[in-house]
Protein backbone atom coordinates (compact mmCIF):
# COMPACT_ATOMS: atom_id res chain seq x y z
CA UNK A 1 0.00 0.00 0.00
CA UNK A 2 3.02 2.02 0.96
CA UNK A 3 3.90 1.94 -3.47
CA UNK A 4 0.53 2.18 -4.48
CA UNK A 5 -0.70 5.41 -2.15
CA UNK A 6 3.16 7.14 -3.37
CA UNK A 7 1.79 6.24 -7.08
CA UNK A 8 -1.61 7.86 -6.61
CA UNK A 9 -0.46 10.63 -4.93
CA UNK A 10 2.58 11.34 -7.69
CA UNK A 11 -0.07 11.29 -10.35
CA UNK A 12 -2.79 12.67 -9.19
CA UNK A 13 -1.09 16.42 -9.89
CA UNK A 14 0.52 15.39 -13.45
CA UNK A 15 1.39 19.17 -13.93
CA UNK A 16 3.45 18.86 -10.66
CA UNK A 17 4.83 15.21 -11.78
CA UNK A 18 5.74 16.39 -14.99
CA UNK A 19 7.70 19.88 -13.51
CA UNK A 20 9.25 17.19 -10.94
CA UNK A 21 10.16 14.72 -13.61
CA UNK A 22 11.75 17.95 -15.56
CA UNK A 23 13.77 18.70 -12.57
CA UNK A 24 15.30 15.08 -12.28
CA UNK A 25 15.54 14.74 -16.28
CA UNK A 26 17.34 18.22 -16.53
CA UNK A 27 19.67 16.80 -13.76
CA UNK A 28 20.71 14.00 -15.03
CA UNK A 29 20.99 15.26 -18.72
CA UNK A 30 23.44 17.83 -17.16
CA UNK A 31 25.55 15.59 -15.37
CA UNK A 32 25.46 12.28 -17.56
CA UNK A 33 26.56 15.40 -20.52
CA UNK A 34 29.16 16.66 -17.77
CA UNK A 35 31.16 13.47 -16.88
CA UNK A 36 30.14 12.39 -20.31
CA UNK A 37 32.78 14.65 -20.99
CA UNK A 38 34.97 14.29 -18.24
CA UNK A 39 35.05 10.33 -19.27
CA UNK A 40 35.22 11.55 -22.88
CA UNK A 41 38.26 13.80 -22.13
CA UNK A 42 40.29 11.27 -20.00
CA UNK A 43 39.77 8.70 -22.81
CA UNK A 44 41.09 10.94 -25.15
CA UNK A 45 44.27 11.74 -23.09
CA UNK A 46 44.85 8.59 -21.85
CA UNK A 47 44.44 6.74 -25.18
CA UNK A 48 47.72 6.40 -25.96
CA UNK A 49 49.50 5.07 -22.90
CA UNK A 50 46.43 2.56 -22.04
CA UNK A 51 47.18 1.30 -25.50
CA UNK A 52 50.55 0.84 -24.88
CA UNK A 53 52.14 -2.53 -23.95
CA UNK A 54 54.14 -1.60 -21.92
CA UNK A 55 54.80 -1.80 -17.59
CA UNK A 56 56.95 1.25 -17.35
CA UNK A 57 57.81 4.24 -19.04
CA UNK A 58 60.93 6.43 -18.92
CA UNK A 59 60.57 10.39 -19.35
CA UNK A 60 62.69 13.04 -18.98
CA UNK A 61 61.79 14.67 -15.40
CA UNK A 62 59.02 17.13 -15.56
CA UNK A 63 57.14 15.86 -18.53
CA UNK A 64 53.94 16.88 -18.26
CA UNK A 65 52.00 14.89 -20.75
CA UNK A 66 51.95 12.20 -23.42
CA UNK A 67 52.11 15.35 -26.05
CA UNK A 68 54.54 17.22 -24.42
CA UNK A 69 57.74 14.95 -23.53
CA UNK A 70 60.24 16.85 -25.81
CA UNK A 71 62.58 14.85 -27.68
CA UNK A 72 65.55 14.62 -25.00
CA UNK A 73 66.52 11.04 -24.26
CA UNK A 74 69.32 9.73 -25.71
CA UNK A 75 70.49 5.79 -26.79
CA UNK A 76 72.73 6.38 -23.26
CA UNK A 77 69.81 5.64 -21.09
CA UNK A 78 67.77 3.49 -23.29
CA UNK A 79 71.34 1.02 -23.24
CA UNK A 80 71.43 1.85 -18.95
CA UNK A 81 67.84 0.86 -19.05
CA UNK A 82 68.62 -2.52 -21.05
CA UNK A 83 71.24 -3.41 -18.44
CA UNK A 84 68.80 -3.32 -15.74
CA UNK A 85 67.68 -6.58 -14.06
CA UNK A 86 64.13 -7.85 -14.93
CA UNK A 87 64.19 -5.40 -18.30
CA UNK A 88 62.99 -7.68 -21.28
CA UNK A 89 62.83 -4.62 -23.71
CA UNK A 90 63.51 -0.68 -24.16
CA UNK A 91 60.88 0.70 -26.89
CA UNK A 92 61.87 4.45 -28.49
CA UNK A 93 58.53 6.37 -28.63
CA UNK A 94 58.67 9.70 -30.23
CA UNK A 95 55.97 12.30 -29.41
CA UNK A 96 56.22 16.04 -30.23
CA UNK A 97 53.64 18.52 -31.63
CA UNK A 98 54.76 19.79 -35.32
CA UNK A 99 52.78 22.13 -37.90
CA UNK A 100 50.87 20.27 -40.65
CA UNK A 101 50.70 21.97 -43.94
CA UNK A 102 47.70 21.83 -46.12
CA UNK A 103 47.64 20.43 -49.62
CA UNK A 104 45.73 23.90 -50.37
CA UNK A 105 47.52 25.88 -47.84
CA UNK A 106 47.24 27.52 -44.36
CA UNK A 107 48.08 24.79 -41.97
CA UNK A 108 47.37 23.28 -38.48
CA UNK A 109 48.85 21.78 -35.36
CA UNK A 110 49.17 17.87 -35.06
CA UNK A 111 50.56 15.67 -32.89
CA UNK A 112 53.30 13.35 -34.67
CA UNK A 113 53.67 9.67 -32.88
CA UNK A 114 56.59 7.77 -34.05
CA UNK A 115 56.15 4.27 -33.28
CA UNK A 116 57.80 1.27 -34.23
CA UNK A 117 54.89 -1.09 -34.49
CA UNK A 118 57.43 -4.18 -34.70
CA UNK A 119 58.74 -3.68 -31.29
CA UNK A 120 55.63 -4.57 -30.35
CA UNK A 121 54.97 -1.44 -27.32
CA UNK A 122 52.51 1.02 -29.96
CA UNK A 123 51.00 0.93 -32.82
CA UNK A 124 47.85 3.06 -34.41
CA UNK A 125 45.02 0.72 -33.53
CA UNK A 126 41.63 0.60 -35.42
CA UNK A 127 43.24 0.96 -39.15
CA UNK A 128 40.07 1.09 -41.48
CA UNK A 129 42.09 2.01 -44.34
CA UNK A 130 45.84 0.57 -45.64
CA UNK A 131 48.33 -1.50 -43.06
CA UNK A 132 51.01 -1.01 -41.30
CA UNK A 133 53.45 -2.29 -44.08
CA UNK A 134 51.86 1.11 -45.63
CA UNK A 135 52.97 3.60 -43.21
CA UNK A 136 56.08 1.97 -43.44
CA UNK A 137 56.53 2.82 -47.12
CA UNK A 138 58.46 6.06 -47.97
CA UNK A 139 57.20 8.89 -46.96
CA UNK A 140 54.17 7.61 -45.38
CA UNK A 141 52.13 8.55 -42.34
CA UNK A 142 48.40 7.48 -40.96
CA UNK A 143 45.89 10.16 -40.52
CA UNK A 144 42.16 10.15 -39.06
CA UNK A 145 39.34 10.33 -40.98
CA UNK A 146 37.26 12.38 -38.59
CA UNK A 147 40.09 15.22 -39.34
CA UNK A 148 40.12 15.30 -42.48
CA UNK A 149 38.23 18.57 -42.46
CA UNK A 150 41.00 19.85 -40.09
CA UNK A 151 44.14 17.84 -41.71
CA UNK A 152 42.22 19.81 -45.10
CA UNK A 153 42.68 16.26 -47.06
CA UNK A 154 40.26 14.07 -48.40
CA UNK A 155 41.63 10.58 -47.84
CA UNK A 156 44.23 7.74 -48.91
CA UNK A 157 46.93 9.02 -51.36
CA UNK A 158 46.66 13.28 -50.10
CA UNK A 159 49.74 14.69 -49.03
CA UNK A 160 50.73 17.44 -47.12
CA UNK A 161 53.87 18.54 -45.34
CA UNK A 162 54.42 18.17 -41.64
CA UNK A 163 57.38 20.47 -40.03
CA UNK A 164 60.28 19.76 -42.33
CA UNK A 165 59.34 17.31 -45.05
CA UNK A 166 56.85 15.79 -47.27
CA UNK A 167 54.19 12.89 -46.42
CA UNK A 168 51.54 11.16 -48.28
CA UNK A 169 48.43 9.36 -46.40
CA UNK A 170 48.81 5.65 -46.80
CA UNK A 171 46.71 4.46 -44.10
CA UNK A 172 43.75 5.58 -41.87
CA UNK A 173 42.74 5.54 -38.28
CA UNK A 174 39.11 5.73 -37.01
CA UNK A 175 38.01 7.88 -34.21
CA UNK A 176 41.67 8.25 -32.51
CA UNK A 177 40.48 11.71 -31.08
CA UNK A 178 42.78 13.93 -29.51
CA UNK A 179 42.09 15.91 -26.46
CA UNK A 180 44.69 19.26 -27.43
CA UNK A 181 42.36 19.03 -30.50
CA UNK A 182 45.43 18.43 -32.74
CA UNK A 183 45.35 15.22 -34.65
CA UNK A 184 47.22 11.98 -33.78
CA UNK A 185 49.57 11.40 -36.75
CA UNK A 186 51.67 8.15 -36.72
CA UNK A 187 54.35 7.10 -38.67
CA UNK A 188 57.78 5.23 -38.23
CA UNK A 189 60.08 6.03 -35.28
CA UNK A 190 62.91 7.11 -38.01
CA UNK A 191 60.81 9.07 -40.10
CA UNK A 192 59.47 11.09 -37.17
CA UNK A 193 62.53 11.78 -35.91
CA UNK A 194 63.47 13.43 -39.50
CA UNK A 195 60.89 15.09 -40.25
CA UNK A 196 61.42 16.73 -36.50
CA UNK A 197 64.49 17.37 -37.37
CA UNK A 198 65.57 15.09 -34.29
CA UNK A 199 68.98 12.88 -34.00
CA UNK A 200 68.69 9.67 -35.04
CA UNK A 201 69.05 8.30 -31.43
CA UNK A 202 66.83 10.15 -29.41
CA UNK A 203 63.36 9.81 -28.06
CA UNK A 204 60.47 10.85 -26.25
CA UNK A 205 59.96 7.67 -24.15
CA UNK A 206 61.72 4.56 -24.08
CA UNK A 207 58.48 2.25 -22.80
CA UNK A 208 60.21 -0.57 -21.01
CA UNK A 209 58.63 -4.54 -21.02
CA UNK A 210 59.76 -6.58 -17.76
CA UNK A 211 60.59 -10.29 -17.98
CA UNK A 212 58.44 -12.39 -16.40
CA UNK A 213 58.09 -12.31 -13.01
CA UNK A 214 60.16 -9.29 -12.67
CA UNK A 215 59.10 -7.28 -9.68
CA UNK A 216 57.82 -3.84 -11.25
CA UNK A 217 58.78 -1.95 -8.14
CA UNK A 218 62.07 -3.03 -7.62
CA UNK A 219 62.87 -2.67 -11.37
CA UNK A 220 61.44 0.64 -10.92
CA UNK A 221 63.87 1.69 -8.42
CA UNK A 222 66.58 0.01 -10.15
CA UNK A 223 65.64 2.36 -12.83
CA UNK A 224 65.83 5.11 -11.26
CA UNK A 225 69.38 4.76 -9.37
CA UNK A 226 70.85 4.59 -13.11
CA UNK A 227 68.69 7.47 -14.81
CA UNK A 228 69.72 10.88 -14.52
CA UNK A 229 67.47 12.89 -14.88
CA UNK A 230 64.75 10.88 -15.95
CA UNK A 231 61.22 9.74 -14.29
CA UNK A 232 60.25 6.23 -14.58
CA UNK A 233 56.64 6.28 -14.08
CA UNK A 234 53.90 3.42 -14.34
CA UNK A 235 50.95 3.08 -16.91
CA UNK A 236 48.69 4.44 -14.32
CA UNK A 237 51.18 6.84 -12.86
CA UNK A 238 51.39 8.46 -16.33
CA UNK A 239 47.81 8.34 -17.12
CA UNK A 240 47.20 10.38 -14.34
CA UNK A 241 49.68 12.96 -14.81
CA UNK A 242 48.57 13.36 -18.33
CA UNK A 243 45.17 13.94 -16.77
CA UNK A 244 46.44 16.05 -14.15
CA UNK A 245 47.60 18.21 -17.02
CA UNK A 246 44.97 18.44 -19.01
CA UNK A 247 41.87 18.82 -17.11
CA UNK A 248 42.95 20.22 -13.93
CA UNK A 249 46.05 22.77 -14.69
CA UNK A 250 44.03 23.91 -17.95
CA UNK A 251 40.85 23.84 -15.74
CA UNK A 252 39.11 21.82 -18.10
CA UNK A 253 38.28 19.09 -15.63
CA UNK A 254 36.94 21.67 -12.62
CA UNK A 255 34.35 23.24 -15.18
CA UNK A 256 33.63 20.03 -15.89
CA UNK A 257 33.07 18.92 -12.56
CA UNK A 258 31.37 22.44 -11.33
CA UNK A 259 28.91 21.79 -14.54
CA UNK A 260 27.70 18.08 -12.89
CA UNK A 261 27.81 19.62 -9.42
CA UNK A 262 25.54 22.50 -10.57
CA UNK A 263 22.83 19.96 -12.43
CA UNK A 264 23.07 17.84 -9.43
CA UNK A 265 22.10 20.74 -7.10
CA UNK A 266 19.08 22.14 -9.47
CA UNK A 267 17.95 18.68 -9.54
CA UNK A 268 17.89 18.51 -5.88
CA UNK A 269 16.31 21.58 -5.60
CA UNK A 270 13.71 21.14 -7.96
CA UNK A 271 12.47 17.47 -6.60
CA UNK A 272 13.13 19.46 -2.67
CA UNK A 273 10.75 21.88 -3.97
CA UNK A 274 7.79 19.85 -5.58
CA UNK A 275 8.47 16.79 -3.24
CA UNK A 276 7.46 19.55 -0.25
CA UNK A 277 5.01 21.21 -2.04
CA UNK A 278 2.96 17.66 -2.93
CA UNK A 279 3.60 16.57 1.27
CA UNK A 280 1.65 19.86 1.97
CA UNK A 281 -1.32 19.16 -0.23
CA UNK A 282 -1.53 15.43 1.14
CA UNK A 283 -0.88 16.43 4.86
CA UNK A 284 -4.18 15.96 5.68
CA UNK A 285 -4.00 12.23 4.45
CA UNK A 286 -0.66 12.21 6.29
CA UNK A 287 -2.58 12.82 9.32
CA UNK A 288 -4.90 10.74 8.80
CA UNK A 289 -2.66 7.60 8.94
CA UNK A 290 -0.75 8.87 11.79
CA UNK A 291 -4.37 9.13 13.24
CA UNK A 292 -5.20 5.89 12.29
CA UNK A 293 -2.08 4.55 14.24
CA UNK A 294 0.84 4.49 11.43
CA UNK A 295 3.84 5.04 12.87
CA UNK A 296 6.26 8.09 11.96
CA UNK A 297 8.60 5.46 9.75
CA UNK A 298 5.49 4.79 7.52
CA UNK A 299 4.73 8.28 6.53
CA UNK A 300 8.11 8.32 5.33
CA UNK A 301 8.41 4.75 3.64
CA UNK A 302 5.07 7.01 1.50
CA UNK A 303 7.15 9.98 0.96
CA UNK A 304 10.54 8.35 0.46
CA UNK A 305 8.72 5.73 -2.46
CA UNK A 306 7.14 9.12 -4.05
CA UNK A 307 10.92 10.55 -4.38
CA UNK A 308 12.02 7.14 -5.32
CA UNK A 309 9.34 6.52 -8.15
CA UNK A 310 9.95 10.35 -9.48
CA UNK A 311 13.55 9.35 -9.68
CA UNK A 312 13.58 6.12 -11.38
CA UNK A 313 10.90 7.89 -13.64
CA UNK A 314 12.85 11.02 -14.31
CA UNK A 315 15.87 8.61 -14.31
CA UNK A 316 14.62 6.37 -17.22
CA UNK A 317 14.12 9.61 -19.45
CA UNK A 318 16.95 11.13 -18.77
CA UNK A 319 19.74 8.42 -19.18
CA UNK A 320 17.44 7.67 -22.55
CA UNK A 321 17.98 11.42 -23.63
CA UNK A 322 21.19 11.37 -22.81
CA UNK A 323 21.82 8.55 -24.73
CA UNK A 324 20.56 9.77 -27.86
CA UNK A 325 23.16 13.09 -26.95
CA UNK A 326 26.03 10.39 -26.80
CA UNK A 327 24.78 9.18 -30.15
CA UNK A 328 25.08 12.54 -31.56
CA UNK A 329 28.16 13.42 -30.24
CA UNK A 330 30.32 10.72 -31.66
CA UNK A 331 31.68 12.30 -33.84
CA UNK A 332 32.16 15.41 -32.79
CA UNK A 333 35.43 16.82 -31.56
CA UNK A 334 34.66 15.96 -28.10
CA UNK A 335 32.48 12.36 -27.92
CA UNK A 336 30.69 11.51 -24.73
CA UNK A 337 31.34 8.67 -22.91
CA UNK A 338 29.06 6.61 -20.87
CA UNK A 339 29.53 3.46 -19.41
CA UNK A 340 27.77 1.00 -17.19
CA UNK A 341 30.01 2.32 -14.50
CA UNK A 342 28.52 5.89 -15.08
CA UNK A 343 24.87 4.68 -15.71
CA UNK A 344 24.63 3.03 -12.36
CA UNK A 345 26.45 5.40 -10.54
CA UNK A 346 23.90 8.30 -12.03
CA UNK A 347 21.16 6.25 -10.96
CA UNK A 348 22.33 6.02 -7.51
CA UNK A 349 23.50 9.89 -7.67
CA UNK A 350 19.54 10.05 -8.91
CA UNK A 351 17.82 8.14 -5.78
CA UNK A 352 20.42 9.86 -3.35
CA UNK A 353 19.24 13.47 -4.81
CA UNK A 354 15.68 12.53 -4.35
CA UNK A 355 16.31 10.94 -0.81
CA UNK A 356 17.82 14.42 0.18
CA UNK A 357 15.12 15.74 -1.82
CA UNK A 358 12.47 14.21 0.75
CA UNK A 359 14.15 15.24 3.90
CA UNK A 360 12.11 19.05 4.26
CA UNK A 361 8.76 16.89 3.32
CA UNK A 362 9.58 14.69 5.92
CA UNK A 363 10.60 17.58 8.62
CA UNK A 364 7.14 19.08 7.49
CA UNK A 365 5.43 15.82 8.05
CA UNK A 366 7.11 14.95 11.52
CA UNK A 367 5.58 18.20 12.79
CA UNK A 368 1.89 16.69 11.79
CA UNK A 369 -0.99 16.64 14.66
CA UNK A 370 -3.17 14.03 14.21
CA UNK A 371 -5.52 16.40 16.07
CA UNK A 372 -6.05 18.32 12.85
CA UNK A 373 -7.96 15.19 11.80
CA UNK A 374 -10.51 16.24 14.20
CA UNK A 375 -10.54 19.92 12.77
CA UNK A 376 -11.58 19.47 9.04
CA UNK B 1 -18.04 -6.56 36.33
CA UNK B 2 -16.92 -6.64 32.43
CA UNK B 3 -13.19 -4.71 32.23
CA UNK B 4 -14.17 -1.65 30.41
CA UNK B 5 -12.07 -1.30 27.26
CA UNK B 6 -11.69 2.32 27.37
CA UNK B 7 -11.99 4.66 30.61
CA UNK B 8 -11.41 7.94 31.40
CA UNK B 9 -11.45 9.03 35.30
CA UNK B 10 -11.53 13.48 35.93
CA UNK B 11 -10.23 14.27 33.11
CA UNK B 12 -9.67 17.68 32.38
CA UNK B 13 -8.24 19.62 29.38
CA UNK B 14 -7.10 23.02 29.29
CA UNK B 15 -6.76 24.85 25.75
CA UNK B 16 -4.60 27.66 25.01
CA UNK B 17 -2.38 30.22 27.69
CA UNK B 18 -2.94 32.64 29.71
CA UNK B 19 -5.39 35.02 28.81
CA UNK B 20 -6.91 32.81 25.93
CA UNK B 21 -6.53 29.26 28.11
CA UNK B 22 -9.70 27.49 27.87
CA UNK B 23 -10.74 24.66 30.15
CA UNK B 24 -11.98 22.43 26.92
CA UNK B 25 -13.06 19.54 29.60
CA UNK B 26 -13.55 19.28 33.43
CA UNK B 27 -13.56 16.62 35.52
CA UNK B 28 -14.98 13.78 32.96
CA UNK B 29 -15.44 10.12 33.65
CA UNK B 30 -16.42 7.50 31.32
CA UNK B 31 -16.17 4.02 30.75
CA UNK B 32 -17.03 2.32 27.74
CA UNK B 33 -17.48 -1.60 27.97
CA UNK B 34 -17.37 -4.35 24.72
CA UNK B 35 -20.47 -4.26 22.98
CA UNK B 36 -21.69 -1.28 24.33
CA UNK B 37 -23.33 1.99 22.17
CA UNK B 38 -22.77 4.61 23.97
CA UNK B 39 -23.94 8.13 22.23
CA UNK B 40 -22.80 11.49 23.49
CA UNK B 41 -24.55 14.66 22.23
CA UNK B 42 -23.81 18.33 23.10
CA UNK B 43 -24.47 21.60 21.88
CA UNK B 44 -21.16 22.99 19.61
CA UNK B 45 -18.11 23.82 21.78
CA UNK B 46 -19.09 21.50 24.78
CA UNK B 47 -15.92 19.43 24.15
CA UNK B 48 -17.31 16.27 22.08
CA UNK B 49 -14.66 16.31 19.70
CA UNK B 50 -11.52 17.49 22.44
CA UNK B 51 -12.92 14.48 24.77
CA UNK B 52 -13.21 12.65 21.49
CA UNK B 53 -8.85 13.01 20.66
CA UNK B 54 -8.37 12.35 24.26
CA UNK B 55 -10.09 8.95 24.51
CA UNK B 56 -8.32 8.12 20.78
CA UNK B 57 -4.68 8.53 22.61
CA UNK B 58 -4.47 11.81 19.80
CA UNK B 59 -4.53 14.83 22.48
CA UNK B 60 -3.12 14.02 25.76
CA UNK B 61 -5.32 15.84 29.27
CA UNK B 62 -3.48 18.28 31.15
CA UNK B 63 -4.67 16.07 34.27
CA UNK B 64 -6.54 12.82 34.94
CA UNK B 65 -5.89 9.47 34.00
CA UNK B 66 -6.98 7.84 30.21
CA UNK B 67 -6.60 3.65 30.34
CA UNK B 68 -7.06 1.68 26.85
CA UNK B 69 -7.39 -1.98 27.94
CA UNK B 70 -6.37 -1.10 31.36
CA UNK B 71 -3.19 0.35 29.64
CA UNK B 72 -2.47 4.00 31.13
CA UNK B 73 -1.88 6.66 28.19
CA UNK B 74 0.24 8.95 30.23
CA UNK B 75 3.60 9.62 29.89
CA UNK B 76 3.77 7.42 26.59
CA UNK B 77 5.66 8.62 23.73
CA UNK B 78 3.41 10.08 20.27
CA UNK B 79 5.27 6.81 18.22
CA UNK B 80 3.55 4.54 21.69
CA UNK B 81 0.30 6.38 21.55
CA UNK B 82 -0.16 5.40 17.58
CA UNK B 83 0.70 1.78 18.40
CA UNK B 84 -2.23 2.02 21.33
CA UNK B 85 -4.08 3.69 18.29
CA UNK B 86 -3.53 0.42 16.18
CA UNK B 87 -4.03 -2.21 18.11
CA UNK B 88 -7.39 -1.27 20.25
CA UNK B 89 -8.85 1.84 18.34
CA UNK B 90 -10.86 2.37 15.25
CA UNK B 91 -11.93 6.02 14.00
CA UNK B 92 -14.87 7.25 12.09
CA UNK B 93 -14.00 11.07 11.18
CA UNK B 94 -16.41 13.95 11.13
CA UNK B 95 -15.38 14.21 7.16
CA UNK B 96 -14.26 10.32 6.81
CA UNK B 97 -10.94 11.71 6.04
CA UNK B 98 -10.83 9.43 3.02
CA UNK B 99 -7.68 9.00 0.79
CA UNK B 100 -8.91 10.69 -2.65
CA UNK B 101 -6.49 8.91 -5.07
CA UNK B 102 -7.42 5.50 -3.04
CA UNK B 103 -10.13 3.02 -3.71
CA UNK B 104 -13.16 2.42 -1.42
CA UNK B 105 -10.94 -1.15 -0.80
CA UNK B 106 -7.87 -0.06 -0.65
CA UNK B 107 -9.14 3.15 1.65
CA UNK B 108 -9.92 -0.05 4.05
CA UNK B 109 -6.12 -2.19 3.05
CA UNK B 110 -4.94 1.19 4.03
CA UNK B 111 -6.14 0.67 7.76
CA UNK B 112 -4.84 -2.42 7.60
CA UNK B 113 -1.40 -2.04 6.26
CA UNK B 114 -0.21 0.30 9.02
CA UNK B 115 -0.70 -2.45 11.65
CA UNK B 116 1.44 -4.64 9.16
CA UNK B 117 -1.56 -7.12 7.57
CA UNK B 118 -0.49 -6.80 3.79
CA UNK B 119 -1.11 -9.01 0.82
CA UNK B 120 -4.04 -11.14 -0.18
CA UNK B 121 -5.62 -11.80 3.17
CA UNK B 122 -6.11 -8.24 4.16
CA UNK B 123 -7.72 -7.36 0.83
CA UNK B 124 -10.07 -10.16 1.81
CA UNK B 125 -10.56 -8.45 5.02
CA UNK B 126 -10.93 -5.21 3.74
CA UNK B 127 -13.86 -6.69 0.83
CA UNK B 128 -15.52 -8.39 3.69
CA UNK B 129 -15.44 -5.58 5.88
CA UNK B 130 -16.69 -3.33 2.82
CA UNK B 131 -19.58 -5.78 2.15
CA UNK B 132 -20.34 -5.81 5.76
CA UNK B 133 -21.50 -2.22 5.04
CA UNK B 134 -23.07 -2.30 2.22
CA UNK B 135 -21.00 -1.41 -0.39
CA UNK B 136 -19.73 -5.10 -1.99
CA UNK B 137 -20.62 -3.72 -5.25
CA UNK B 138 -18.68 -0.19 -4.85
CA UNK B 139 -14.99 -1.84 -3.99
CA UNK B 140 -13.56 -0.13 -6.90
CA UNK B 141 -15.13 3.24 -6.37
CA UNK B 142 -12.94 6.50 -5.60
CA UNK B 143 -14.29 8.64 -2.92
CA UNK B 144 -15.22 11.19 -5.70
CA UNK B 145 -17.25 8.84 -7.09
CA UNK B 146 -19.22 7.89 -3.78
CA UNK B 147 -22.37 9.38 -2.37
CA UNK B 148 -21.86 11.33 1.10
CA UNK B 149 -23.27 7.99 2.72
CA UNK B 150 -21.21 5.75 0.85
CA UNK B 151 -18.48 7.48 2.22
CA UNK B 152 -19.58 7.45 5.33
CA UNK B 153 -19.73 3.44 5.17
CA UNK B 154 -16.42 3.47 3.53
CA UNK B 155 -15.28 4.90 6.96
CA UNK B 156 -16.97 2.76 8.84
CA UNK B 157 -15.61 -0.15 6.92
CA UNK B 158 -12.18 1.20 7.51
CA UNK B 159 -12.57 1.50 11.68
CA UNK B 160 -13.62 -2.14 12.21
CA UNK B 161 -11.61 -3.65 9.37
CA UNK B 162 -8.78 -4.36 12.09
CA UNK B 163 -11.28 -5.17 14.60
CA UNK B 164 -10.38 -2.53 17.16
CA UNK B 165 -11.65 -2.59 21.11
CA UNK B 166 -13.66 0.19 20.52
CA UNK B 167 -14.64 1.94 17.42
CA UNK B 168 -14.51 5.99 18.33
CA UNK B 169 -16.69 7.95 15.40
CA UNK B 170 -16.99 11.52 15.16
CA UNK B 171 -20.16 12.12 13.64
CA UNK B 172 -21.16 15.76 12.54
CA UNK B 173 -22.16 15.30 9.19
CA UNK B 174 -24.97 12.61 10.14
CA UNK B 175 -26.53 14.71 12.36
CA UNK B 176 -27.19 17.50 9.30
CA UNK B 177 -28.70 14.23 7.31
CA UNK B 178 -30.75 12.56 9.88
CA UNK B 179 -31.68 9.58 7.72
CA UNK B 180 -28.00 8.77 6.96
CA UNK B 181 -27.56 9.45 10.70
CA UNK B 182 -29.63 6.94 12.01
CA UNK B 183 -29.08 4.57 8.89
CA UNK B 184 -25.23 4.54 10.44
CA UNK B 185 -26.46 4.72 13.74
CA UNK B 186 -27.59 1.48 13.38
CA UNK B 187 -24.68 0.17 11.27
CA UNK B 188 -22.82 1.00 14.21
CA UNK B 189 -25.12 -0.85 16.53
CA UNK B 190 -25.36 -4.18 14.71
CA UNK B 191 -21.50 -4.06 14.10
CA UNK B 192 -21.40 -3.04 18.09
CA UNK B 193 -23.70 -5.96 18.84
CA UNK B 194 -22.11 -8.45 16.18
CA UNK B 195 -18.69 -8.06 17.31
CA UNK B 196 -19.11 -7.46 21.12
CA UNK B 197 -17.35 -4.07 20.57
CA UNK B 198 -17.90 -0.84 22.48
CA UNK B 199 -19.04 2.02 20.25
CA UNK B 200 -18.88 6.01 21.13
CA UNK B 201 -20.57 8.41 19.33
CA UNK B 202 -20.62 11.92 19.61
CA UNK B 203 -23.22 14.32 17.57
CA UNK B 204 -23.01 18.08 16.73
CA UNK B 205 -25.85 20.29 16.91
CA UNK B 206 -26.97 23.60 17.29
CA UNK B 207 -28.42 23.34 20.21
CA UNK B 208 -28.76 20.50 22.91
CA UNK B 209 -30.00 17.08 21.26
CA UNK B 210 -32.13 14.24 23.17
CA UNK B 211 -30.50 11.20 23.29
Amino acid sequence: MVLTLAFRNLFHDRIRLAVTLVGILFSIVLVAIQLGMYLGSSRMITSMIERSNSDLWIMTYGAKSFEEGGILLTTRERHQALATPGVKAVIPLVVAFAEWRKPEGGSTRVVLVGTDAEDGALEPWSLVEGTWQDIKSPDAISADDTYFRELGINGIGDTAQIAMGRVKVKALTHRIRSFTQSPYVFTTLSRARSLLGAESDKATYYLVQLEPGANLETVRRELLNRLDGAEVLTKSEFEDRSLRQWLFRTGAGLALIGGALLGILVGTVIVAQTLYSSTKDHLNEFATLRALGSSSGYIYKVILAQAGLSAVIGYVLGILISLGILYISRNTPLPLVMTPGLAIALLGLTLFMSAVSAISAIIKVTRIDPATVFNR
Amino acid sequence: MTQPVLEAVNVVKELGKGAAKVVALKGVNLSLVKGELTLLMGPSGSGKTTLLSILGCILTPTSGTVRVEGEEVAGKSAEELAELRRRHIGFIFQSYNLFPTLSALENVRIALDVIGRKGYQAAQRAEECLRDVGLGNRLKNYPSNLSGGEQQRVAVARAIAASPSVVLADERTAARDSENGHAVMALLARIAKEQHRSGRRGAEAAGPRRT
